[in-house]
């Protein structure tokens, strides 16, 4: 029952070979090659090579490994291993899966020993479990009993289900209260509750289209794009943060998240939104609205290391692109594609070409921002800028030629310069300074430039700095273990305190260094002492202390103060021969300059900074991280990666329709050299085409999945062999087709699935329906559901009356980003005003966990989220009575309920649940107010279970 | 007649292929929804061990430096490498060979060649069997990382930790089933990707909890006394209660409930597995927890308390030593480009005392016998030195992981690399190979353990493994 395609086939093909013992001679393609390809393949292919062999092609089947000998079955392997040895014992081949049947046995060996024929060129591919007959890759078709339905005496998609329901015996609920109704509509389609006014409303509005207005105000709410919005974000792993190692936060993503929910609430074409996510840069350049669609394509995450390993450097590449594909195949078309990767799909009829087809139409993307603005507004700044552009350049011309001018004069002087500069260069294993003992209590190493650059003075490294006494036995007295203590502005790791702190250039190790941010380490010691020497270096006992991870002071002073407010030089490096040509140039431009060239140096730099100040208030064009477009690497030729490696490149290809629906839509193939924008157009096209059933199945799939909970097929990505079957086959084809027919406009089909008396029935739990359906799949009943993360956080803070409902923009956080390298993300233990807007608006990086969304299972956006689980765990209970957000919203709510006056228990229960509480509630509550207070009981009523199930 | 024509694939695959995904539904059910007695989810046969500590030293420990003596590259030190002279890795060019700086001497009944470094964990060379022939998939530290704690080198798969727990529940009421230690230093390179729960549901994540770091929420806020908290409480549950009294089939709403009194307990049980105070000075002087070395004394706080949380029924502690890779490589963690000696002078002396007293502590208690320790880093390093340098760089193809404990055969060395430490020669080792033998140990078939996500019956060690029964005691 389960497959019944499957048995089909399987049925065929017994009287196919059953009736085969004849005398004519075997065909090959007809009647070996099938089960070859069905029972070998799986493992015997070029991709998995199980064994080291493969039976694809006559070269590997008759070559060297020789598994058939022409004429002898008897000696060929591939006969003898999959035949027994004897009547009623087990072959040795396959391991898994089903043996040859006796007739079978008997058509390969006959093929052997008749010569065993290959039809040349003839490749063999392993069978999917599923073939193009399967279910989802068939036309849409309309339903006979579809003018009845369509009659209006009853609805339609009621009419499909109680077929089912009556099947088994069963009927649907009656209708749910009003209260629960307007609760479920209103959380269903703007993820908020009714606030106590709109609920009592409804609740007393007799008019018989009360509900359909209700359906229509909740629609026409700008609301309703945040909630159909997050879904959709879900299904396309909108994430802002590139993820893997680096993880760094993405700040220019969220016009995508604000692009998605205009689009919903526009109600624009689904189709046309589709094509916008795939080639919006084409059909919408110049027009950001449009183009903006296109960050679909860089929406997920990618690994932006940057590997120098040519190998590894390609198969990162593959695996971006294996992202795309991936989350292409399961957002619109309901298909793991992504299986093909490195073999043929194992269970659907999607080959390892179709995916390589794919990757050469997404070859041409890069993840990263650029500019998203129209034609006039590149063209207006480009003209605001160029006088400052203009009078800029004519200054630095100025100023080069005056330095140039100062440097010429150096000529005669050199040898004087040179005589001037005899001790040896610093030494980054250890530099040395002997001056007369003096006194002193704290000393200071001054860097006047950094040895790998003479225009720095910051930055350079000290791994030990030494500090010698005069008196009795020298001694270091610069030691943190003798009492001194250093300081100097130094780089910050937030998580790791002091890391590249002063600390560590007098912990008397060498090793871990200081690394500064200003141009100073100073140094107290523990007493006045007298002293005639120090010693400091950046690469103490290192082997390559020329690597640019020491670098170091090149010129620099050294002085000395008795109370650190009085400082008297005792050394400094200007003698010794500079560290390098450029700066010998900075030495001599210094001494050369006369005052009237340094003043118009000065006065040149000012107008210089001046200019840049004046440009940096054009303001800048928008960038958004739409990703770029690269012509070079959409060149290939491109080919099939061999077991998924780019480094075994099988058969070439070109981009092209995939060969699933071959037979049902319409099919292309681009040139190898198609440009890159209309390999994505081209692929858009030919998802949104009416011919192509999978877009609207799987889109009215998915609209069913968020209203019901479950979707007719339960596995709204993966309509392939190993997703779930519809549950109403009928159903789905119907609402597909009004789905198209309607011009993919969700908010018709909203309306249509929510008039059903599925949708308005209560949820009331019955045995004996249950006994049959405990799932209520069949929907005997509505079923009940506890909000999502989002929902939870914005109910909270809609009852407490501190929502802040301001719409698009850059989104919050509520974790603390610090970036080292990598980036690190610490949920923050407040949350302020700036985070009481809704839960779409929060800025999602990957892999960071930020207590209540996590908590109520927000997923990770690595992949597509096509459902959301629903678990329950202590660690919510923690969040939800714990964290300060819950305290500061107790405490809201009880200002709220004190602010309105009444009966506060009345208030209470209006304000957050939008009922009257019961006579047990009220006195329950009221015994509470007097021993606890009000905000403890706010505290309790933000946590209870009824805040956050629906019914 | 029943629906089960519409039954869907996976719950069909739970049923009747893997029986796995019934398990953790009935675990589900019983534990952590009901928490009705102790009862856990079942292993498919007999388990050796019962529980994990996994310790991790992010950054790629060298192989050839900590673990697998190469004497030929004292031999061709400064010499190039036969065949690969001009290599380009991860961040370059490589120089000429580069011996170890540190001595080694053969250690245990075994003679295994030891490093100078490791003078505490010589001690349970015996104990421990190597896996000499690790290759990995990528040799950049994110994706490696995920790869080793999660069997794919792209992230959003569950960990280990997660798959465990998913299969055999919890053994306590009273703290989190799986918990993740991270480094005084920070999270290790991808941070929370390492100790996800990916697709399953998010209940199998680590809590996060270190010596340094309690659980977040754990405390009742500030302001709120005790008998305030009571109160609240009652009143909370007689509002819960009320509501599911008119639902008494809605499964979820007890959960819910129970899951608050589960809060509860933790609240209790938390403070006291991280108070150390009923440890005798012994105890702290052999992990070391009293070091002036704060990097050192942190990271054997965090040892002392995976022992604790392991003795009270936590199934599975993913314990860190070291962090990411930091702006200057080498500091944070075991990622030694420019200056190994010097690094690892830093890193050793942190891992080596506090780790042995673990390991130590779990053998008198006996633990270990019912406890499976995983020792593991995200690949190794090359036994060249990074051009201009006296650095190696990331070497994927060859590298060391170690186990000990529960059903492991000690002093064993399986696989090898070349001579010079450059690739898995002989027994080449994957991942999914060294967690099929996880599993089984844990009484897991690798092939059964699976949970249906976006078209596939996803497993720990994706569509590969095989178990090393050389290693099996």
């Amino acid at each position: 029952m389960k497959f019944p395609l499957l048995c089909n086939f399987a049925l065929a093909a017994w009287f196919a070979n059953s009736s085969v013992v004849v005398a004519r001679e075997v065909d090959f393609e007809k009647e070996i090659k099938p089960f070859l390809e069905a029972k070998c393949l799986g493992c015997h292919n070029p991709n998995v090579a199980k064994g080291k062999l493969s039976f694809a092609t006559a070269e590997e089947v008759f070559g060297e490994s020789e598994l058939v000998i022409p004429g002898k079955a008897l000696a060929s392997d591939l006969y003898l291993v999959s035949t027994p040895e004897e009547p009623g014992e087990q072959p040795y081949m396959p391991e898994e899966g089903e043996y040859l049947t006796a007739a079978e046995a008997e058509l390969l060996r006959k093929w052997i020993d008749e010569g065993a024929t290959w039809p040349e060129g003839l490749v063999l591919h392993e069978t999917s479990k599923a073939d193009k007959t399967w279910w989802a890759y068939q036309p849409l078709h309309r339903v006979e009993s579809w003018s009845e339905v369509e009659s209006g005496i009853s609805h339609p998609v009621d009419d499909f289900l109680n077929e089912r329901l009556n099947g088994v015996g069963l009927e649907m609920n009656g209708p749910a209260d009003r209260r629960e109704l307007i609760r479920r509509a209103t959380y269903d389609l703007t993820g908020l509750p009714p606030t106590p006014g709109e609920a009592e409303a409804f609740v007393n509005d007799e008019s018989p289209d009360a509900y359909r207005q209700l359906i229509d105000r909740l629609l026409a709410s700008p609301h309703y794009g945040e909630r159909w919005g997050r879904h959709w974000l879900d299904v396309v792993r909108f994430g802002e943060s590139v993820g893997f190692e680096r993880n760094t936060i993405i700040d220019n993503l969220w016009p995508f998240r604000d692009y998605v929910i205009e689009s919903i609430n526009a109600d624009k074409p689904f189709d046309q939104f589709i094509r916008e996510h795939l080639a919006g840069d084409v059909i919408g350049k110049d027009d950001p609205d449009i183009e903006i669609g296109s960050a679909f394509l860089v929406a997920g995450p990618y690994d932006n290391v940057n590997n120098q390993d040519a190998v590894q450097k390609a198969q990162i590449r593959a695996n971006t692109l294996d992202e795309m594909i991936s989350a292409t195949g399961q957002a619109f078309l309901g298909m793991t594609v992504g299986c093909a990767r490195c073999h043929d799909h194992k269970f659907d009829p999607i080959s390892q070409k179709d995916y390589y087809q794919l990757y050469a139409t997404f070859s041409g993307v890069r993840h990263g921002a650029r500019v998203v603005a129209t034609a006039e507004q590149k063209q207006t700044r480009a003209a605001t800028l160029k006088p400052l552009n203009d009078r800029k350049a004519d200054l630095e011309k100025e100023r080069h030629r005056l330095e140039k001018l100062i440097l010429a004069r150096v000529g005669a002087k050199k040898s004087e310069y040179e005589t001037r500069w005899q001790r040896p260069a610093v030494d980054r294993t250890g530099t040395e300074e002997v001056f007369p003992a003096v006194k002193a209590r704290h000393l200071r190493l001054t860097c006047e430039s950094r040895d790998d650059n003479p225009a720095a003075t910051s930055g350079f490294r000290i791994d030990e700095f030494e500090i010698w006494s005069v008196d009795g036995v020298p001694r270091n007295v610069a030691l943190a273990s003798e009492g001194a203590t250093a300081s100097g502005p130094a780089r910050e790791i937030e998580d790791f305190p002091n890391a590249y702190g002063p600390q560590h250039a007098i912990d008397g190790k060498a090793g871990a260094r200081f690394i500064s941010t200003g141009n100073y380490l100073s140094i107290e010691l523990a007493e006045v002492t007298t002293i005639d020497r120090v010693v400091f270096s950046s690469a103490r006992g290192e082997e390559t202390p020329e690597h640019r991870k020491f670098v170091f002071p090149a010129d620099y002073r050294i002085e000395v103060s008795l109370d650190g407010e009085v400082w008297t030089e005792v050394a400094n490096g200007r003698d010794r021969k500079p560290v390098s040509d450029a700066h010998r140039d900075t030495r001599w431009k210094k001494e050369e300059t006369s005052p009237d060239e340094a003043e118009q140096l000065v006065e040149l730099t000012r107008q210089i900074n001046e200019l840049n100040r004046q440009a940096g208030l054009v303001p800048a064009l928008p960038t958004v991280w739409v990703g770029t477009r690269v012509a070079k690497d959409a060149e290939g030729p491109f080919h099939i990666h061999i077991g998924g490696s780019p480094q075994k490149q099988g058969e070439a290809v070109v981009p092209a329709s995939l060969s699933t629906l071959s037979e049902v839509a319409p099919t292309y193939e681009l040139k190898a050299d198609a440009d890159e924008a209309a390999r994505r157009l081209q692929l858009a096209e030919w998802i949104t085409d009416p011919g192509n059933p999978l877009a609207a199945r799987v889109l009215a799939n998915r609209l069913w999945h968020y209203h019901f909970g479950t979707g007719i097929v339960d596995t709204p990505n993966d309509f392939g062999y190993m997703g779930g079957r519809p549950s109403h086959p009928e159903l789905l084809e119907f609402l597909a087709i009004q789905l198209i027919d309607s011009g993919w406009r969700l908010k018709d089909m909203h309306r249509l699935i929510m008039t059903s008396n599925a949708y308005q029935q209560s949820s009331e739990w019955r045995e004996e329906a249950a006994l049959v359906d405990g799932d209520s799949r069949l929907l005997w009943r509505f079923p009940p559901r506890r909000l999502s993360a989002e929902e939870i956080r914005d109910t909270i803070l809609a009852v407490s009356g501190k929502l802040d409902k301001s719409m698009g923009g850059k989104g919050f956080r509520l974790f603390h980003y610090m970036q080292d390298n990598v980036s690190t993300y610490v949920p923050l233990d407040e949350h302020g005003p700036e985070t009481y807007r809704r839960a779409v608006y929060h800025q999602n990086a990957r892999a960071s966990v930020v207590d209540l969304m996590t908590d109520f299972d927000q997923p990770d956006c690595a992949f597509s989220a096509p459902e959301r689980t629903e678990t329950t765990t202590p660690l919510q209970a923690l969040t939800m009575l714990n964290h300060q957000f819950t305290v500061d919203m107790a405490a809201a709510l009880a200002k709220r309920v004190q602010d309105r006056g009444g009966d506060p228990v009345e208030s209470l229960y209006d304000l957050v649940l939008q009922r009257k509480p019961t006579d047990q509630e009220r006195e329950r509550v009221v015994g509470a107010l007097g021993s606890i207070g009000l905000e403890a009981v706010c505290r309790a009523v933000l946590n209870s279970s009824e805040l956050i199930y629906l019914d | 007649m029943s629906v089960d024509l519409h039954l869907p694939r996976r719950q069909f695959l739970g049923n009747v292929t893997s029986g796995l995904v019934g398990v953790g539904l009935t675990q589900l059910m019983s534990r952590d929804l009901l928490a009705a007695g102790t009862s856990t989810g079942q292993p498919h046969f007999p388990a050796k061990a019962k529980r994990v500590l996994q310790i991790f030293c992010p950054g790629a420990a060298s192989h050839m430096d900590l673990w697998e003596h190469k004497p030929m590259l004292e031999k061709m030190h400064g010499q190039p490498l036969p065949g690969e002279e001009n290599m380009i890795s991860f961040q370059g060019k490589n120089g000429p060979l580069m011996r170890s700086p540190w001595k080694f001497s053969p250690a245990g009944e075994s003679g295994k060649m030891w490093s100078s470094m490791l003078p505490h964990m010589a001690k349970h060379v015996d104990d421990i069997a190597f896996f000499h022939g690790m290759q990995s998939k990528t040799n950049t530290h994110g994706p490696g990382c995920v790869f080793v704690n999660t069997g794919h080198a792209t992230e959003g798969h569950p960990s280990a930790g997660a798959w465990i727990s998913y299969a055999l529940g919890s053994l306590t009421d009273e703290l989190p089933t799986y918990v993740a230690i991270p480094d005084i230093r920070g999270e290790p390179p991808n941070g929370k990707a390492n100790w996800s729960n990916g697709y399953l549901p998010a209940k199998y994540q680590a809590i996060m909890m270190a010596a340094h770091q309690p659980i977040r929420n754990i405390e009742r806020p500030e302001g709120i006394g005790a008998s305030t908290e009571a109160k609240t409480r009652e009143l909370l549950r007689f509002m819960n209660e009320q509501h599911a009294a008119f639902r008494p089939e809605e499964s979820e709403l007890q959960a819910r409930m129970s899951a608050y009194e589960l809060a509860g307990r933790m609240q209790m049980s938390a403070p006291e597995v991280s108070d150390f105070s009923s440890e005798p000075t012994r105890v702290h002087k052999m992990y070391g927890t009293d070091s002036s070395n704060e990097l050192k004394a942190a990271y054997a706080r965090n040892c002392l308390l995976s022992r604790r949380l392991l003795e009270r029924g936590v199934r599975y502690v993913n314990l860190y030593c070291s962090s990411r890779a930091s702006g200057v490589d080498g500091l944070l963690n075991w990622d030694a480009h420019k200056t190994l000696k010097s690094d690892y002078e830093r890193h050793f002396p942190i891992f080596d005392q506090p780790t042995a007293a673990l390991l130590t502590d779990l053998k008198e208690s006996g633990m270990l016998e019912d406890t499976l320790v995983l020792w593991t880093t995200e690949f190794g390093r090359m036994p060249t030195r990074q051009v201009g340098t006296a650095g190696r760089d990331h070497n994927p193809d060859g590298f060391t992981l170690w186990m000990m404990g529960a059903g492991v055969k000690g002093g064993t060395s399986y696989g090898a690399t070349d001579d010079f430490g450059r690739r898995a020669e002989v027994d080449p080792t994957t991942i999914w190979d060294f967690y099929s033998t996880v599993l089984h140990l844990l009484g897991l078939d690798y092939e059964k353990l699976s949970y249906y996500h976006n078209g596939i019956d996803q497993r720990l060690t994706d569509v590969h493994g095989g178990v090393i029964r050389d290693v099996l005691a």
